[in-house]
């Protein structure tokens, strides 16, 4: 994914936790759905994608369990749990307050400009 | 499949975690390039470049597989982590819930604990202090000793402490073995001059003393060897930090500034730090001052004038220590320090002739711990407080055994609920785990109560065994801390284990099939032998308290011919104030009158001897009697008028000593009863002629029998006493008796500060009451009367929370068989005598068993008992009686219980 953009450090775990809100998905599944979701420009590395599933599950945010895939393929399926839940909320309003700042002094930034 | 689950446990042992997860990683991984491979062939690639489109994606791909691996063993472990956390967490809440629902079980339980633990944690800590913990600040502790000389003389091996100040040096200057050595004492000495002066231990040490410590003075200095060097040393002093807080407020300009203390003045150039006690923990110095410049002090009044104190080898007053070096063995520095006694010991023959010949003495050195009482002469009081010990211990095994007992009894009663969890698929690995849990918890509780019982409760013990400042705060005390809790932790797991045993027995199919009144009612042989132990412990310690508390009573009923309560004892300390014969006798004259100024004074009188504390004996002559001295010690006391009516002694015939037997009149003496009987058996002792001293000696006429005294011991005194008139013997010596209106120890400060101002000069009078050295003599069985009977109560307290619960436990479970019982026509009387019976049953067991084993210990108590036989069958009697009454108490309620038993609501339930 050499085209996509860069992700932030820490993001990954946000946009993943974000995702399994919609319900339990394989780790390809989320791949493909963030994928989709960003049309293609945000990059994430595979490998990189199962290191973040694994420290969240390590933490307790995720539980994982194997499942079956309608195509019938054996697939490891990951969900929140009630702390990952928590977490992505605190997550998420810490990012929109950050976004929303770091945006509003870019924008009064380039009217001076 | 039925056997799936067995084959996959099977399979999961088999591989070792690491391997696992990087199995499940591996999986995982393919399972994703399948997926997008699928997806990339359905947009139009090959199968070819999509494989490497979607290895692609990883990065490199072998790196990112290991990586992967090792993050989900990683993962794996923080999970089952995370997993047996959340079953401890689990067994926890489920443990809190369990104790909400039963209140007075858990109360039971801990409160059982909290008594065994805090009698234990209590007893800790004063052993500990007595016997195992070295003096605070020491630099080596375990590297530092007392040094004791061992001589045999007549056969015995004697142990002493006390080494003359030459051989000190001899030590010091022929051992290879010890980086170094002092020379100490502790003296009872006055400081301060004039109505301050008080009486406080000083620290006598040799200037090499402070290397022992790790200590800095945190004002000034601490004194050098040129300091104290013999024959005088210098007379600096080094203030305790107490003292140093109390008498100077803490001042600085405390330096230099000069104190008496004893009858020298010396110059203060130091203060220790706070804590530091040198080797008396327990009677902490006020002060340390150079032994060269004490010794001229003591040595003036008990040495020749041909010795001198630093030479001499026949003037012993002070002890010695030694650190040995660390790459010396105790049997090598032993062999050594022996080596170099026998050498000393020669020289001492050569300087003293008549000193038993080096051969016949077998001189040994002897390097012992520095904690006193673990050394050759231990003391009375840590015997005793080794067998209270002991004592403690049992009542933290009773203790153990009633939890056991609380806790199997409810094993029991949840039988069908861990029947049913069995059932339902938890594995008997974690019910065992949810049990111990609950034991621990259990402990935890009774370990934080007994640690605030052994603070408060604990006050009563430490003042018996421990003085002044070495009163431990338990709270504060890390080892004794760590006591309580391995005793917690210990008492958890043992009392843990008995319901243990009972899960491993659960028979589910009988269990789940009986309904929940049903197992009906169980006797369980080892509810009823823990019962029956604990009865019989407490059998055993309150035998041990009826011993203890009777002989006791036989020390107080022991006629004393003295009144000690309303006593006080005033002694004169002179301090360097030196008064000619006749001043000495006017200066005794104006304390006597103003004694008997005071309006809390009844009477006054004088005194030459005091019982129990000091004694005078001269040579007597009687005519027509060979040698009086082999008919016994007679020993005399030197009064003025008011003593008989002062001490409370009755005059038998005759008179007392009176206003006219002064100097310059007939002599005159009062015999004891005793006295009378030995030398004129028969005859009429009043006007006998006695020669005091001397065969020579004008006739001193017995003018009066008084009833015998105890003056030596309480015991087998053979009370052959007399009394001279103070006027005619050493009149220039002595000091009062003095009768209080009230209780002598409530007016003994105004006593001593009204008689501080006759005093002239530095001397003081020191004042106590007579009660004191009375009560001295009965300390041992008081203070196992005592102990004893806190104990045994306690003990059978515990025996009777256990016996209680179980009976009342036994009803519960019989409420259906009593109902029918009740329904069939069984009376209240009958049903009542029905569960009575059952507690009287353990009684009778425990009596037994306890009597026997107090019988078997008898031998071993003997010795410590007053005129009283370890078989006392009063003893013996009263205790089984106390045991049955607290039985039929115990059983009363839950037999109450019984009697009420309806037989309908029996019949209809369940």
């Amino acid at each position: 994914m050499d085209d996509g953009l860069p992700l932030l450090k820490g993001t990954l775990d946000l946009l993943v936790l974000k995702t399994l809100s919609w319900g339990p998905m394989h780790g390809y599944a989320i791949a493909t759905w963030l994928e989709e979701r960003s049309d293609g420009t945000l990059g994430v590395d595979d490998s990189a994608l199962y290191q973040a599933l694994q420290r969240m599950e390590g933490r307790g945010w995720l539980a994982a369990e194997w499942g079956t895939t309608d195509n019938n393929r054996r697939a490891r399926y990951y969900k929140l749990t009630a702390a990952g839940r928590r977490r992505l909320r605190d997550e998420s309003a810490t990012w929109m307050r950050y976004t929303q700042s770091v945006s509003s002094i870019l924008s009064l930034a380039s009217r001076t400009a | 499949m039925r056997d799936a689950p067995k084959y996959r446990r099977l399979f999961e042992l088999r591989l070792g975690g690491a391997r696992r997860s990087a199995l499940d990683m591996d999986l995982e991984i393919e399972s994703h390039i399948a997926m997008r491979i699928a997806d990339l062939v359905r947009q139009g690639m090959t199968p070819e470049a999509a494989r490497i489109a979607a290895l692609a994606r990883f990065g490199n791909f072998d790196a990112a597989r290991a990586r992967l691996q090792a993050g989900a063993y990683q993962r794996d472990k923080m999970l089952s982590h995370r997993d047996r956390l959340g079953a401890v967490l689990a067994d926890v809440r489920y443990a809190v819930r369990q104790a909400r629902r039963t209140p007075g079980f858990v109360a039971a339980v801990v409160i059982t604990l909290a008594l065994g633990i805090g009698a234990n944690t209590a007893m800790f800590s004063i052993v500990d202090r007595l016997l195992f913990r070295a003096p605070a600040m020491l630099r080596n502790p375990s590297l530092t000793h007392r040094i004791y000389v061992a001589d045999a003389y007549r056969g015995q091996t004697s142990y002493s402490a006390y080494i003359p100040y030459a051989q000190y040096i001899d030590f010091t200057n022929s051992t290879t073995a010890f980086r170094r050595f002092a020379q100490v004492n502790e003296v009872d000495l006055p400081i301060g001059a004039g109505a301050e002066t008080r009486q406080m231990q000083v620290g006598v040490v040799t200037a090499s003393f402070f290397d022992f410590f790790d200590a800095p003075p945190v004002l000034g200095r601490y004194y050098t060897p040129a300091e104290d060097r013999p024959p005088n040393g210098t007379p600096v002093a080094v203030l305790s930090y107490g003292l140093w807080q109390t008498r100077y407020g803490g001042a600085r300009n405390v330096l230099g500034a000069s104190i008496e203390i004893g009858a020298t003045t010396y110059a203060i150039i130091g203060v220790a730090p706070r804590g530091f006690v040198g080797l008396w923990p327990g009677s902490p110095p006020a002060a340390f001052v150079p032994l060269a410049a004490y010794a001229p002090e003591i040595s003036a009044r008990m040495l020749g004038s041909g010795d001198r104190w630093w030479t001499t080898y026949g003037f012993t007053w002070a002890k010695v220590i030694a650190e040995r070096k660390p790459t010396v063995s105790l049997a090598t520095a032993t062999a050594d320090l022996s080596r170099a006694y026998a050498r000393s010991y020669q020289a001492a023959t050569a300087t003293n002739p008549r000193m038993q010949p080096l051969a016949l003495d077998r001189p040994r050195g002897i390097v012992a711990s520095i904690i006193s009482e673990r050394g050759p002469n231990e003391s009375n009081t840590a015997k005793v407080a080794m067998w209270i010990t002991g004592v403690a211990v049992l009542v933290w095994l009773i203790a153990c055994a009633n939890v056991a007992n609380l806790l199997l009894t409810r094993a029991l009663r949840r039988r069908r609920e861990i029947a049913v969890r069995l059932a339902l698929g938890v594995s008997r690995a974690r019910l065992a785990s949810q049990l111990l849990i609950e034991s621990f918890l259990f402990a935890l509780g009774g370990g934080v109560i007994g640690v605030v019982v052994a603070q408060s409760g604990g006050a009563l013990l430490r003042t018996q065994f421990l003085s002044g400042d070495a009163r431990p705060a338990v709270t504060t005390d890390g080892r004794t801390l760590l006591y309580a809790g391995a005793a917690a932790l210990l008492g958890g797991l043992l009392a843990g284990f008995a319901p243990l045993l009972q899960t491993q027995r659960v028979d589910l199919v009988g269990d789940l099939k009986a309904g929940v009144r049903e197992g009906t009612y169980q006797q369980s042989r080892l509810r009823v032998v823990l019962l029956v132990l604990q009865g019989a412990l407490s059998v055993v310690l309150l035998v041990g308290a009826g011993l203890f508390v009777r002989s006791l009573q036989e020390v107080n009923a022991v006629p004393l011919g003295f009144d000690a309560t309303h006593v006080l004892t005033i002694d004169l300390a002179m301090r360097g104030v030196a008064l000619d014969s006749a001043r000495e006798i006017a200066l005794r004259q104006r304390l006597l009158d103003a004694a008997g100024s005071i309006p809390d004074v009844t009477s006054a009188t004088r005194q030459l001897s005091v019982p129990f504390l000091s004694h005078w004996a001269v040579q007597l002559y009687v005519p027509g009697i060979d040698s009086v001295a082999r008919l016994g010690q007679f020993e005399l006391n030197a009064v003025s008028s008011d003593y008989f009516k002062t001490m409370g002694t009755r005059i038998i015939v005759g008179r007392g000593i009176g206003e006219a037997d002064r100097d310059g009149s007939p002599r005159a003496m009062v015999v004891s009863q005793s006295m009378a009987r030995m030398l004129w058996p028969g005859g009429n002792p009043i006007g006998q002629c006695v020669r005091v001293q001397a065969d020579t000696a004008p006739c001193t006429y017995v003018v009066g029998v008084a009833d015998d005294i105890k003056a030596r011991e309480i015991d087998n005194d053979p009370g052959l006493f007399y009394y001279l008139s103070a006027a005619q013997f050493h009149p220039d010596a002595g000091g009062l008796f003095v009768r209080t209106r009230g209780p002598a120890k409530d007016v003994q400060e105004e006593i001593r500060t009204h008689l501080q101002r006759v005093m002239p000069g530095m001397s003081y009078v020191e004042v106590w009451p007579m009660s004191e050295l009375v009560d001295e003599q009965s300390r041992s069985w008081r203070l196992g009367a005592t102990m004893f009977v806190v104990f045994g109560s306690l003990a059978l307290l515990i025996a009777a929370i256990g016996l209680y619960s179980v009976i009342a436990y036994n009803v519960a479970q019989r409420t259906h068989e009593l109902g029918v019982r009740a329904a069939l026509g069984a009376r209240i009387h009958d049903l009542m005598r029905l569960v009575v019976r059952e507690a009287m049953q353990v009684a009778v067991l425990g009596v037994a068993l306890g009597t026997a084993t107090a019988l078997v210990a008898s031998p071993w108590v003997a010795p410590l008992l007053f005129r009283e036989s370890p078989r006392d069958p009063w003893v013996f009697g009263i205790v089984a009686g106390v045991l049955f009454v607290v039985a039929a108490l115990a059983s009363f309620l839950p037999a109450q219980r019984a009697a009420r038993a309806d037989p309908m609501r029996a019949l209809r339930s369940d």
